[in-house]
């Protein structure tokens, strides 16, 4: 079994006022963690503060071991990328130059990329399948390609940890596919810990290899995906209605 | 790749050329007659035409120019937005108008300014108008809406200059009108000096930054998670900016649409957005844009001199209203 990357101790995250309280959970390389649970339950919040963009409030994060307060921006940067709901308006840059922003950590002064650099680049377009758009413009290529190109960007970040806030929410079916399944070879393959927040409770279930469930701001339930997705489970989670919940989910299947 | 780098190399060559030949223009043309040979020789001998008047004149359209359009770059940075620049942010008179209050004070007290405290009160004035427009971007987050608010800003300080000036005794205001109008006219050798101390510092530290400018690209969120210090970096660019567009107004007055229009070309001839290529690039544009507008500003109707913001609005504005057309349809500018 691999090593634990990420362990998340009490955590208290939000706006000055804590929006997710006592949150714990660990994720060893190789593994991906799905986040489930309700709009505003604080999800991307806590994303966001593993991520190192939100400070957090309380608590302990530890990174490949080492506490997140003790890591620079760059030293942080090696060991953990991200891919945002934000999606970026480039002006006249190629998906290969979004791509390499990643090896931002690992270049010098000007941020000329060395031969290794470039690989990492290559490598990266072409786990995430998106050689071919080297020379697009990303802001000329459709949502679905976009995601991937950022996934590249991620991954030629070359992370212990990836965070992934709602990644499939704005693909077609086509893409929600191509994307999770690469995100599961990456983590297989290079033993990344992958953390995501998803909407999509058939896909997650078939992606997680645990889900936590988050609610009102704290961790509801965790377990392995057959703990978590079954019908007690998610319709207390989600406030559904005993009617609604039949109408729509027939058993062993869900929408 | 390779037609890439060709691309880039044509690009400047082409804009290092261009701005040699109109500081040979501009040294060559005026309203004193000299032959192209004399111009030469006089550049050698120290003629007083070419050495006191045109060349100070020519290397000041050329800095500044460069300031103003790296001023301009560093802002479009900053708010993610290719129309924002130092004269639609109100940067610019924020600084006429401190300039002008420090003229007048100093001439009450019966003392003339220098050039560093001439730049020293622009550079006040220019952060005092950046400090409202970040108050105000922190409340709304639409750039469109923060240059309409910038160009109020330009407004109430250019109101507020014409005040002060309509009431200053007339003995100190001699060249303030003239300044407050914007113009590359009058400039010395010693404010020369100044500015070439000034501007290829700020520029160079511009340049330093090109990494994380570069990173920035994406947007704050994933500039911070690769690992730049985007606090810093946006302070960087703040100061910078401010400290450019700081120096054009003190030496030279407002001069309008610079900042977005030599960007935007130069943007367009290269077709990248790379800061390493864009930041020098900018320079040499702002620079090349300067100097053609002093010169039509100075012969179109000679002996009548125009302002040099009457000539940069009329070849820069409609750069202005084609980005916001561009973005209208949807491209990306």
């Amino acid at each position: 079994m691999n090593d634990v990357l990420v362990s998340v101790e009490n955590l208290s995250a939000g706006y000055g006022k804590p929006v997710a309280e006592d949150v714990d959970f660990a994720v060893r390389g190789g593994e991906v963690l799905v986040l489930i649970g309700p709009n505003g339950g604080g999800k991307s919040t806590l994303l966001r503060t593993l991520a190192g963009e939100l400070k957090k409030l309380g608590g302990k994060v530890l990174l490949c071991g080492i506490d997140t307060d003790r890591l620079s921006p760059k030293e942080r940067a090696k060991r953990l990328s991200v891919l945002l709901t934000a999606r970026p308006r480039t002006d006249r840059m190629t998906c290969r130059e979004v791509v390499e922003t990643g090896r931002y950590p690992y270049t010098g002064r000007f941020g000329v990329l060395s031969r290794d650099d470039k690989n990492a680049v290559k490598r990266a377009l072409e786990l995430a399948g998106v050689s071919e758009l080297s020379d697009c413009d990303f802001s000329r290529i459709s949502d679905g390609q976009r995601q991937r190109v950022m996934l590249a960007r991620a991954v030629c970040q070359e992370p212990e940890v990836m965070i992934l806030d709602e990644p499939t929410s704005y693909l077609d079916i086509h893409h929600k596919l191509i994307f999770l399944d690469s995100l599961q070879t990456l983590a297989k393959e290079k033993s990344v810990a992958v953390i995501l927040s998803m909407h999509e409770l058939d896909l997650a279930e078939k992606i997680a290899d645990r889900a936590v469930c988050i609610k009102d701001g704290h961790v509801f339930r965790s377990g392995t995906p057959d703990e978590i997705f079954k019908e007690e489970v998610l319709r207390e989670l989600f406030d559904l209605p005993d009617e609604l919940y039949k109408k729509y989910f027939v058993k062993g299947k869900s929408l | 790749m390779r037609r890439l780098k060709f691309k880039t190399a044509a690009v400047f060559a082409g804009l290092a050329a261009l701005s040699l030949v109109l500081l040979g223009a501009n040294l060559f043309i005026g309203s004193v007659r000299l032959s192209a040979v004399e111009t030469v020789g006089g550049l050698f001998s120290g003629d007083a035409i070419i050495w006191k008047i045109r060349l100070p004149r020519a290397v000041a359209a050329i800095l500044l120019g460069g300031a103003l359009a790296l001023s301009g770059y560093l802002l479009q940075t900053f708010f993610n937005n290719p129309i924002a620049g130092p004269f639609v942010l109100g940067v610019s008179s924020g600084a006429k108008l401190a300039v002008a209050l420090t003229m007048i004070a100093a001439a009450g007290a019966g003392r003339a300014l220098n050039s560093f405290s001439t730049v020293a009160a622009a550079f006040a004035g220019s952060m005092l108008s950046l400090g409202f427009i970040l108050l105000v971007s922190r409340k709304v987050g639409r750039v469109s809406l923060l240059v309409v608010c910038g160009v109020m800003i330009g407004y109430i300080c250019s109101a507020a200059t014409d005040f002060a000036v309509t009431f200053a005794g007339d003995a100190d205001i001699v060249n303030l009108r003239d300044w407050a109008m914007g113009s590359f006219s009058g400039t010395d050798m010693d404010s020369v000096a100044v500015m070439a101390a000034i501007v290829p510092a700020a520029s160079v530290c511009a340049f330093l930054l090109s990494k994380p400018i570069g990173a920035y690209r994406l947007g704050e969120g994933y500039a911070r998670s690769s690992g730049v210090r985007v606090g810093l970096l946006r302070a960087a660019l703040i100061i910078l900016s401010g400290l450019l567009a700081a120096c054009v107004t003190a030496f030279a007055g407002p001069v309008s649409f610079v900042g977005i229009a030599a960007p935007h070309i130069v943007r367009l001839l290269l077709g990248t957005s790379k800061p390493t290529v864009l930041i020098p690039a900018c320079f040499l544009g702002g620079g090349i844009f300067c100097s053609a507008c002093d010169l039509v500003a100075r012969t179109a109707f000679a002996p009548t001199e125009l302002g040099i913001s009457t000539v940069t609005a009329i070849f820069g504005a409609p750069v202005v209203i084609g980005i916001m057309l561009r973005r209208k349809r949807g491209e990306a500018v």
